[in-house]
């Protein structure tokens, strides 16, 4: 499934957003930046609650939105799925009304889990008949992701969906948005700002800045771009390694910031540290007085560290000799 | 506790300020609608039309629909030829005088409630595939319902003691169009009924506090639903 937006202009009081790109929204794609970078604005334009300003918006070949066709296919009418931040389950409904809401309004040709079914996955069976006043946030979060599970839409968009939760539950969460995405064929569009999550979840990531798509294309890709860095907090400078790389199981890879990489210029013995990786020093950027990020291109990809000027002269690193990078396994 | 001639009385006022929120109560939810809506041309047309007959004097609406519906007037001639239906000085005439009064007091109620209703969650509704008159019938209307409860009890207990226009286009008919104020009225021009006045003032009284403590309770309970 292609999603594709062409010079897409789009107007929101103050705030404008452009963007120019094509994804395979297979999967999980990840739209990632900073706040007010357009995420939002992103989702908002592609489920068709923002008019184009000018530009085109296709899904799959099939034309939703064209300013210069005077095309514009309503949301209700595009079956795209959209979890809001906040939720925003009915109020004049129970739980099990908000669910119905969307199964009795899903088209019979589409298959989707039954409301009971997929409130046991969530765990919220216990609330079904609950109003949803005084809902805990993690609780909200659920039932609004189930109610857009239960509607079917042939495009997901989510937009910060661990907002309301942490640690374990979050951890839980990415792990079932997997696999519901899987289960169910269902692509989905991500919102996040945590480069964790990000890491964990794409397939592909758009990445954005200012209203401006600034990056879009396959995760490993975009996420080694410079450009992509430069979104980034310092103590989030890192790199992508793919799952594989680290035995990850369930996600499709992880963040290693550079703060979490030793280096060692012998190969290290009797230590603790899970991962050892061999390579050679690809690049050495000074940051500032403090810090050098050096990257090295390894068997499981590049990675990067940041070690002070002191230790770069004590190991006496340059381009292209070897090294060794030594990684915790709990800092993964 | 109640005479024969006022319960005749109260059930003439209750039947004609009912049926006057029947009649009203559709054309009050559209307008309150589209005056909800951001912004159309025309919003200030409808705005005036809707407050209208709160700046008119009652006796200048009375005569108008006298004017327009009137057993004269090409519309209640043609009522009355086609349907048999004849408005003026009946009981009908007297809820359609009373619904045009009551009629801004509802618009604004019913307004009020479809403003505070978070947009959010007719996007989060559109999402869900529910089109424009789907999310009128599932969450618009469902969720305002409280207040147009609130806008029909007001509007009831205004109902109840409208005089001007009713006596203007339904006159005083005893036993059709004599409600309450127009009893009043009645009796204060009569010598010697100065306590039947009386108590039909106090009946009246007794309506209207009652229906204002109900419309009070139901708008509570609206801002409590809508807190979620």
């Amino acid at each position: 499934m292609t999603l594709e937006l062409r010079e897409v202009v789009v107007r929101r009081g103050a705030f404008r957003l452009a963007a120019d790109l094509e994804v395979a929204a297979d999967g999980v794609t990840v739209v990632f930046g900073p706040s007010g970078s357009g995420k939002s604005s992103l989702l908002a334009t592609i489920a068709g609650l923002s008019r184009l300003e000018a530009g085109s918006l296709s899904l799959h070949g099939h034309l939703l939105e064209d300013t210069r066709k005077a095309v514009r296919v309503p949301a209700h009418a595009r079956g795209i799925g959209l979890v809001f931040q906040d939720a925003r389950l009915f109020p004049h409904l129970t739980v099990r009304g908000n669910l119905e809401y969307a199964e009795h309004r899903r088209p019979a040709a589409r298959n989707a889990p039954i409301v009971i079914e997929i409130a046991r996955r969530l765990e919220f069976e216990d609330l079904l008949d609950r109003p949803v006043r005084n809902l805990s946030g993690g609780e909200r979060s659920r039932i609004a992701l189930a109610r857009a599970i239960v509607s079917a839409p042939e495009l997901l968009l989510l937009d910060e969906p661990f907002a309301a939760l942490d640690g374990r539950r979050r951890r839980d969460f990415l792990a079932l948005l997997r696999e519901l995405s899987n289960e169910q064929s269902l692509p989905m569009v991500v919102v996040t700002h945590s480069i964790d999550d990000a890491a964990e979840l794409a397939n592909d990531v758009i990445a954005m800045r200012g209203g401006r798509v600034i990056a879009c294309g396959a995760a490993a890709a975009v996420m080694s771009r410079p450009e992509f860095a430069g979104l980034l907090d310092r103590r989030d400078l890192g790199a992508r390694l793919p799952a594989a790389a680290v035995a990850g199981g369930a996600v499709e890879g992880v963040w290693v910031r550079a703060d979490s990489v030793l280096l060692a210029s012998e190969r290290p013995r009797g230590i603790s540290a899970r991962h050892v990786w061999e390579g050679r020093v690809d690049a050495i950027t000074r940051e500032d007085a403090r810090g050098v990020l050096v990257s090295l291109a390894t068997e499981a990809g590049y990675v990067l560290s940041r070690i002070t000027p002191e230790a770069l002269a004590d190991l006496q690193l340059e381009q292209g000799k070897q090294a060794w990078a030594v990684v915790k396994a709990h800092a993964l | 506790m109640l005479t024969p001639d006022e319960l005749q009385i109260l059930s003439t006022s209750l039947g004609v300020a009912g049926r006057a929120v029947l009649f009203s109560l559709p054309v009050a939810i559209a307008f309150a609608w589209a005056l909800s809506r951001p912004r159309f041309p025309g919003k200030s047309v409808v705005d005036t039309i809707a407050h209208l007959p709160l700046v008119l004097p009652p006796v200048l609406v009375g005569y108008l629909l006298l004017l327009g519906l009137g057993a004269q007037s090409p519309i209640g001639g043609w009522l009355k030829s086609s349907f048999g239906v004849q408005l003026a000085f009946t009981a009908e005439g007297a809820a359609i005088a009373t619904a045009v009064m009551a009629f801004p007091l509802m618009v604004r109620a019913i307004r009020l409630s479809f403003e505070a209703t978070d947009p959010g969650l007719f996007e989060a509704a559109s999402v869900l595939r529910a089109g424009p008159w789907d999310r009128f019938w599932s969450m618009t209307l469902p969720l305002a319902w409280p207040g147009v409860l609130a806008g029909a009890v007001t509007a009831f207990a205004a109902g109840l003691g409208e005089f001007g226009a009713v006596i203007t286009f339904a006159s005083n008919v005893e036993g059709e169009t004599q409600t309450l104020p127009l009893a009043i009225n009645a009796a204060l021009n009569t010598p010697g009924r100065d306590d039947v006045a009386f108590r039909l003032a106090l009946i009246s009284l007794a309506a209207a506090i009652t229906g204002l403590v109900l419309a009070e309770m139901l708008q509570r309970w609206a801002r409590r639903r809508l807190e979620a």
